[in-house]
């Protein structure tokens, strides 16, 4: 046995606990997952049934842990972890997955077959053949994290430049974006660009919230990579931002891994109880609608105008009623895709498949079925409260000519707000240079 | 007969043994703590999981495959059926004729749903694509113990095959394929607290 292969042996043991343990074991291979599973819609074939993925780990957990597997290995088709078989399962894992659990909510057994791809995702990335982009990532965040210094005057700098925008178009000469304020109520985490700052900030200075900017980003490369040792480092750097300015809360940008992981895992990363409570935007918003602190005007958004449920948001994070809230409010014709909410299609774009070129071909061909649900809404407006589904819906609006616009959240409530000034220009601008650049493959 | 009975009893004493190995050792394993602050609801998660989540409506694979997923249930009815049918086989002479009648039925019901099962696992490119030998085995056996524990219900000549064939499922519950009626239990238990804590099922229709 070669060292890789002792290593990843060892990576899916350390990771085997009762919910993984029955993953593994609880599966009928029914068939009954395959359409649940965007790559299967898209090309149905037996190596998209999410069963048949997990299959390929069942395989060899069959043959190290159960005794007449290894006995009789051809009865249950067990066989013993090789340098081949661990990079096809990493292929798998990082390739033909998003982590959207749409195969679990629809399994009759609930099999977590998610799960299993990310046991899979640690074990490649424990044994160093996970897809360098994603460790590159992580890496660079987590070294920003050790010194910010470096790169703080600068994100300073460009704050200003973005406080004169925002003074412009609220026609508020008090608006500012703080950072590092100690005390502030809520400390906003954006992603890597000035789109994620200056909506938000304009909401804020509107609604009169206490607030401060979170000086590093929400993404975090490492829960994609299912390194824990990275995952917790990136994810540290806020927590200890947050504590320092002893914020009430973190709020996380439009993103739905940022959200689901910060929201539901992170907390259990990290010994005692948060003192801060931790929300995504999308519920600050729809706070402030709900207690008039901002006012919109659904007459301004005469489109039609769609919703995409991002799976980390929606299935995985319980953030379902809260975007249509707020859509309820400031459009005028919305319209639901087929299906929706919890059952929701994956974009094809999750799980950090936007930044892995190399998959590229597949992940376009996997966004077909959500590209179909868009086209039939017939809207011409998507909004995705979450980047890598805008990214990949940006993506499929051009292969598959949906002649749509894709928005955040937050910038159709701004349009909805009727400021002085719309809201145009430079917010695309590039806060944090490099990552974003990666992440885009620009 | 009685040296038969105790075969079965014997396979029976085994499987529940081994069973009772497999859930050990599983609950021997760690189980992740969850301290994020719950959005709704784990019992009402667990309970959904079990019950409303398992209809053939609640879920789209299920409203897709609605014959399939009904022929499973009916396999799986007839396989817990079959179980208790063997188990009181000493006592069947007490039993109502009128019951003896609908066990009949029922068991042999499961049964049909089951070569059903094992027929589409052989014919069809996907499913049978997914199925491993143990697959194969493990369909076909439940479905002979189903059927001789219904036809021996109604004739004794089916006493000796259904107690061999009882113990030889038995037996083969933890080894094999079957043994995912244990990790059903705790694949659903996850299911609802998982979803349960995130208020994703069962979901509340307004948050605000």
């Amino acid at each position: 046995m070669t060292e890789t292969i002792e290593l990843a042996l060892k990576a899916l043991e350390t990771q085997l606990n009762q919910p993984l343990e029955t993953a593994l074991e609880a599966c009928a291979r029914c068939g009954i997952c395959a359409e649940a599973c965007h790559y299967y819609r898209a090309e149905p074939k037996v190596e998209h049934i999410p069963a048949f993925r997990a299959e390929q780990l069942r395989s060899i957990h069959r043959y190290e842990h159960d005794f007449l597997s290894r006995l009789f290995p051809v009865w249950t088709r067990s066989k013993k972890l090789d340098e081949a078989t661990l990079a096809n399962l990493t292929e798998i894992a990082f390739s033909q997955c998003t982590l959207c659990r749409r195969c679990t909510v629809n399994c009759p057994l609930g099999v977590d077959t998610p799960l299993m791809m990310r046991a899979i995702r640690g074990m490649a990335s424990t044994t160093g053949t996970a897809p360098e982009i994603l460790v590159m990532l992580a890496d660079a965040a987590i070294e920003k994290g050790k010194d910010p210094s470096f790169y703080k005057e600068m994100f300073l700098a460009q704050i200003r430049e973005m406080e004169e925008q925002l003074r412009d178009i609220t026609g508020d000469q008090d608006a500012e974006i703080p950072v590092d304020k100690q005390g502030a109520r809520i400390l906003y985490v954006p992603l890597a660009g000035a789109h994620t700052i200056l909506p938000p900030a304009i909401v804020f200075n509107t609604a009169k919230e206490d607030w401060t900017l979170s000086i590093f980003e929400a993404s975090n490369y490492g829960v994609f990579l299912a390194d824990m040792d990275r995952a917790k480092q990136v994810a540290k750097r806020i927590v200890d931002e947050a504590n320092r300015l002893g914020v009430g809360e973190i709020v996380i940008s439009e993103c739905g891994h940022a959200y689901s992981s910060y929201r539901w895992d992170v907390p259990n990363w990290f010994p005692g109880e948060f003192n801060f409570k931790v929300r995504s935007l999308i519920e600050v918003i729809a706070d402030h609608i709900a207690d008039g602190r901002i006012k919109v005007d659904p007459t301004v958004i005469p489109e039609a105008v769609t919703y995409h449920d991002s799976c980390n948001l929606a299935r995985n994070g319980g953030l379902i009623e809260e975007p249509r809230f707020v859509l309820d409010r400031i459009t005028t014709d919305f319209r639901e895709m087929t299906p929706n909410k919890a059952e929701a299609l994956c974009c094809g774009g999750g799980g950090g498949l936007v930044a892995l070129a190399e998959y590229d071909e597949l992940r376009i061909a996997a966004g077909k079925p959500k590209a179909d649900q868009i086209k039939n809404t017939g809207a011409r407006v998507v909004v995705a409260a979450c980047e890598n589904c805008r990214l990949q819906i940006g993506e499929l609006n051009e292969h598959y000519d949906l002649n749509v616009s894709i928005t955040a959240l937050t910038d159709l409530v701004v349009r909805a707000m009727r400021l002085p000034k719309p809201l145009t220009g430079g917010e695309g601008e590039d806060l944090f240079e490099g990552e974003r650049a990666l992440a885009t493959k620009d | 007969m009685l040296i038969y009975q105790l075969i079965a009893l014997a396979g029976l004493i085994a499987g529940l043994f081994g069973i009772c190995l497999r859930y050990a050792a599983t609950r021997l394993r760690s189980l992740p703590a969850d301290r994020s602050p719950s959005k709704g609801d784990i019992p009402r998660g667990i309970k959904y999981a079990f019950t409303a989540g398992m209809m053939p409506w609640a879920k789209e694979s299920t409203r897709i495959h609605r014959i399939a997923y009904l022929r499973g249930i009916g396999l799986h009815v007839g396989v817990f059926v079959a179980i208790g049918v063997v188990i009181i086989s000493p006592f069947w002479e007490s039993l109502p004729a009128l019951l003896s009648r609908a066990l009949f039925w029922v068991l042999m019901l499961g049964a049909l749903l089951g070569a059903a099962g094992g027929i589409m696992r052989l014919l069809e490119h996907t499913l049978r694509g997914l199925s491993l030998p143990d697959d194969h085995f493990a369909v076909w056996l439940t479905t002979i113990f189903i059927a001789t524990a219904g036809l021996a219900l109604s004739n004794e000549a089916f006493m000796i095959p259904m107690y061999i064939v009882s113990a030889i499922t038995f037996v083969y519950i933890p080894l094999g394929k079957i043994r995912h009626c244990l990790y059903f239990f705790f694949s659903r238990i996850f299911f609802g607290k998982f979803f349960g804590r995130r208020a994703v099922f069962p979901h509340p229709q307004r948050a605000k």
